[in-house]
């Protein structure tokens, strides 16, 4: 209001003068903290961008070299057990025998019996790796149960689970998914854990479902999972991230309050919620 | 005398621009910058011709209108919508009680100018905060803005003090105003001239490949 009230033509011109410059200066001011402000910000949007790249292809080398490796695995079954088998069940049968005494045929016959009943039970357990029957007849609950069974009448590992609350079963492809998360898992506990015990639940919330395991071993915390997730060690992790990922779930790896127990911590949005998702 | 000259030429330069590249400044408003470009073209033609004070008053309505319907359309979140038309009835009250055709209303005039330059800095905002745009140099209403803003906030003080300046000495001090308004034309052409606003490559490239 100063200003306003300045009436000498000389006091008029100098305030005319800085006013006019003032006003020009915070503009010129203005503008270039605008520009320079977006670019600022364009660059940290273009470097999360790199990074969710970055991540995505770890993410994707690692579940194609897990497929290699399952494959591998597979042929490798099939050539050192089934193959081994089948032959020497063709040596017992070869053309010779027909010139054998009987004893000696039946004793081929019964032996070559004996390597075709292994090798459709090797064959059968390959085929259970890759799609577990309990899980395709009888569900997730199930699956999982005969799994922490196994592991318990091992004898190596105390292994128990419980579901609370699983009336309606997810469907098919995602129970799958979460089974081969919850087998990953497990495989990581025994193989680098040395726990002595393993303990799942399961339970609902809301529109939440979320699945979490005890052990009493060494295990990781999430900021370690989230190292390893970054890394190109941890192939396992990164798989389960994947697994995770198809059904927009999360993953929380965390030391239990006692520091006693390691705790993961699987939570997923039920079905219907995660179509909603899917479709956004 | 030749920088008046220069301001009066430089005015047919964005009707031409606009014109000439109708193509590109289609369907964003910016025809609202056309109809003030030549807005202004008339008045200065009217002005030196009658030299009425009345056609500077009616010259400041219509501009301030034509600018408040910019940011209107400009403005895209709904609850910032309401300002330029809140604006637009506070200053149509004021600049018609003030009206009169004896001499240039300094007050109208600066209030316009007091309301547009807040529009102008709102909408730069809005730019600077939509991710629609890569660079905000890149598009057209960000020049558009820039070219008012500058034009407005230096001849703020000019207009406060036109009344008090000494008849003799205005047409010197009016060189401020061509000096701007030379600012305010470039930028325009500027505007019109570049090529349509184009899609940042962070939303145009494929963030989520098929795993």
């Amino acid at each position: 209001m100063i200003f306003l009230e300045v009436t000498n033509p000389g006091n008029v011109s100098i305030v005319l003068f800085f006013g006019t410059i003032g006003m020009l200066a915070l503009t010129i001011g203005l503008i270039v903290f605008i520009i320079f402000h977006q670019r600022k910000v364009i660059r940290y949007q273009t470097k999360l961008q790199r990074m969710e790249q970055d991540q995505q292809k770890l993410l994707l080398n690692a579940s194609i070299r897990l497929q290699e490796e399952e494959r591998q695995r597979i042929a490798a079954d099939l050539h050192d057990d089934a193959g081994p088998l089948l032959a020497t069940a063709r040596l017992y049968l070869n053309e010779n025998l027909v010139n054998l005494d009987k004893s000696t045929q039946l004793q081929s016959i019964y032996n070559a019996k004996q390597i075709i009943d292994d090798t459709i039970q090797l064959i059968r357990n390959i085929s259970h790796s890759l799609m577990p029957p309990t899980l395709k007849n009888f569900g997730l609950e199930s699956a999982v149960n005969d799994l922490f069974q196994k592991i318990s009448g091992s004898g190596s590992m105390n292994a128990s689970s419980r579901f609370h609350d699983y009336k309606e079963r997810l469907q098919a492809e995602n129970e799958l998914i979460i089974f081969r998360v919850i087998q990953e898992l497990v495989n990581n506990i025994l193989k680098h854990s040395n726990a002595s015990f393993i303990h799942l639940t399961q339970n609902t919330s809301g529109n939440k479902f979320f699945i979490r395991l005890h052990h009493d071993g060494r295990g990781i915390t999430q900021n370690d999972f989230n190292k390893l997730n970054k890394s190109n060690v941890g192939l396992g992790l990164k798989n389960i991230q994947s697994r995770l990922k198809v059904l927009h779930g999360k993953i929380f790896f965390e030391k239990d309050m006692s520091q006693t127990y390691y705790k993961v911590t699987i939570e997923l949005v039920k079905e219907e919620d995660n179509k909603l998702a899917e479709q956004e | 005398m030749v920088i008046a000259l220069l301001a009066l030429f430089t005015e047919i330069l964005p009707i031409v621009f606009y014109l000439v590249f109708l193509k590109r400044n289609g369907g964003e408003g910016l025809w609202v910058i056309f109809l003030y470009c030549i807005l202004n073209l008339l008045t200065d033609i009217l002005a030196g011709i009658t030299k009425a004070p009345a056609i500077m008053d009616c010259y400041n309505i219509m501009q301030f209108t034509l600018i408040s319907l910019f940011s209107y359309l400009s403005i895209k979140e709904k609850k910032f919508k309401y300002i330029p038309i809140i604006g637009a009835v506070v200053f149509y009250v004021i600049a018609i009680r003030n009206f009169t055709n004896i001499r240039f209303d300094s007050f109208s005039v600066s209030l316009a100018s007091i309301f547009i330059i807040p529009y102008c800095i709102l909408l730069l905002y809005e730019k600077m905060r939509d991710s629609n745009i890569e660079f905000v140099y890149n598009n057209k209403k960000f020049w558009i803005i820039i070219a008012f803003l500058l034009y407005f906030s230096g001849t703020l003080f000019l207009y406060i003090y036109m009344n008090t300046l000494p008849e003799q000495q205005r047409s010197n001090y009016w060189t401020i105003n061509n000096f701007f308004e030379i600012l305010k034309n470039i930028l325009f052409c500027i505007a019109f001239i570049m090529k349509k606003n184009a899609q940042p490559s962070y939303l145009t490239d494929n963030l989520d490949p098929d795993i």
